[in-house]
């Protein structure tokens, strides 16, 4: 394997073509990402977009939901031209619901206890093991540990996550949801710190109308630019990222 | 006379574009009309080059329905900048909506991932229209942020940019700036050209 190939393997190239520009070429393999926005911020499509154009480059992913169900995800993912059903179909992309996992652990939905956590912890970790997969997403950190009691459940299975996704080779992206207009990475406080990566994606206000915003807060093993770039999302081209105007009124 | 003025103005623009990048032209608003009618005749006359025309003055469906000609040229893509802020919401199959004028990145997104069908040999040109309109809804300091970078990319594209400026007394200042960006500057007089 020459250098330049040994480099590209130990890059997750998103297939973004401008977020790759940002990374200096990719995430670094292995990494865990958090991926904060407000609600509609375009993370789910962010973290679907680069599920799908790994499964193009013949890299398997998984896609771990509890915020919403199946259908209503797909049925929104297909009015994008980067959503390949047939990717679905082979087993490139898996879709998961974890609160069917949940429900046929016997756990309750609404509530986990420390057992719960961890037994959905195992099961999260053999299904990555079992597809071997190289990229995974968690949509979203946040609701999964709403479910978690008290905070030191919370910052317990936030470690115990971090560990896991460690030890697997993958590179996982996990969304996070934050209030809008604040700039704060995580509803827990805790979630970045075993986040290698923070992507923000944010908005700002321009005669009233709101631009889509995103920058790249950190990425360990990185040169990344820290600049801000606004960002589109269109049915057509899915996530795309050009330089913020930054003039202001 | 219009029509002496149409092809005057056709003249002028098809000798500037054979020698320059860009050109900025700066008009008074009564000889609005026969600009873009002097454009939008060139479209038909040269098929076989590549145009993109934004437009932030007319929505396109006026444009349409002023020079039916256009809904048939294939050789040219519409971004309307105008039609939404206007409460207009009727699809058209050449045309891209940006939802307000304020949003210059996405526009700027829009302008150059039109260009990107285009094959490398296909002669390239961009039309803005006008900047007089963008500077109405959007602050003159990040239109002219948002020119210089236009200007960069199409640059770098080779791609040739047109921007019309309407005469507005209030806003001379900002436009003689935008304006003096380009390679060269066509200014069209009342009575001739």
């Amino acid at each position: 394997m020459t250098e330049i190939e040994l480099q590209n393997n130990e890059i997750c190239v998103t297939g973004i073509e401008e977020l790759d520009i940002m990374l200096g070429g990719g995430i670094p393999t292995g990494s865990t990402v958090l991926v904060v926005g407000s609600s509609g911020s375009g993370k789910t499509t962010l973290c679907m977009q680069y599920l799908i154009n790994g499964a193009h480059r013949g890299e398997r992913g998984v896609y771990f939901t509890i915020t919403e169900p199946l259908f209503k995800f797909t049925k929104n993912m297909e009015g994008f031209n980067f959503y390949d059903k047939n990717l679905i179909e082979s087993g490139m992309v898996n879709l998961i619901d974890l609160r069917i996992i949940s429900e046929r652990l016997g756990l309750n939905t609404e509530k986990y206890t420390v057992e719960d956590a961890s037994a959905l912890l195992d099961i999260l970790r053999d299904i990555a093991d079992e597809l071997n997969v190289k990229r995974l997403i968690i949509d979203s950190i946040t609701a999964l540990c709403y479910r978690l009691q008290t905070p030191e459940m919370i910052r317990d299975f936030i470690f115990k996550l971090g560990s896991s996704l460690a030890a697997m080779k993958c590179t996982t992206l996990l969304t996070s949801e934050v209030p809008p207009r604040k700039f704060q990475y995580s509803q827990y406080g805790i979630e970045e710190f075993i986040s290698d990566g923070i992507l923000f994606l944010g908005d700002i206000e321009r005669k009233g109308d709101l631009i889509r915003t995103f920058q790249i807060i950190k990425m360990r093993g990185a040169a990344h630019s820290r600049t801000k770039s606004a960002m589109s999302i269109s049915t057509d081209n899915g996530v795309e990222l050009t330089p913020l105007l930054k003039s202001r009124e | 006379m219009a029509n002496v003025l149409i092809n005057g103005l056709k003249e002028r623009i098809s000798n500037a574009l054979s020698i320059n990048q860009s050109i900025g032209i700066l008009i008074p608003g009564n000889t609005y009309s026969d600009l873009t009618q002097a454009i939008f005749e060139r479209f038909i006359s040269k098929p076989e080059e590549a145009w993109v025309y934004v437009t932030v003055t007319k929505p396109y469906e006026t444009l349409a329905k002023q020079y039916e000609f256009i809904n048939e040229c294939i050789n040219v893509k519409f971004i309307d900048c105008i039609s939404r802020v206007s409460g207009l919401s009727k699809p058209y199959n050449n045309v891209t909506f940006i939802e307000s004028p304020t949003m210059l990145e996405k526009l700027s997104l829009e302008i150059m991932n039109n260009f990107k069908q285009v094959g490398e040999c296909t002669k390239k040109f961009l039309v803005i229209d006008s900047l007089t309109n963008f500077i109405i809804y959007n602050d003159p300091e990040i239109i002219t942020e948002f020119f210089y970078q236009i200007i960069n990319r199409t640059r770098a594209r080779d791609i040739h940019t047109i921007s019309i400026a309407i005469e507005e007394k209030d806003i001379e200042n900002y436009l003689n700036r935008l304006i003096y960006l380009h390679d060269k500057i066509l200014k069209i007089k009342d009575s001739f050209i």
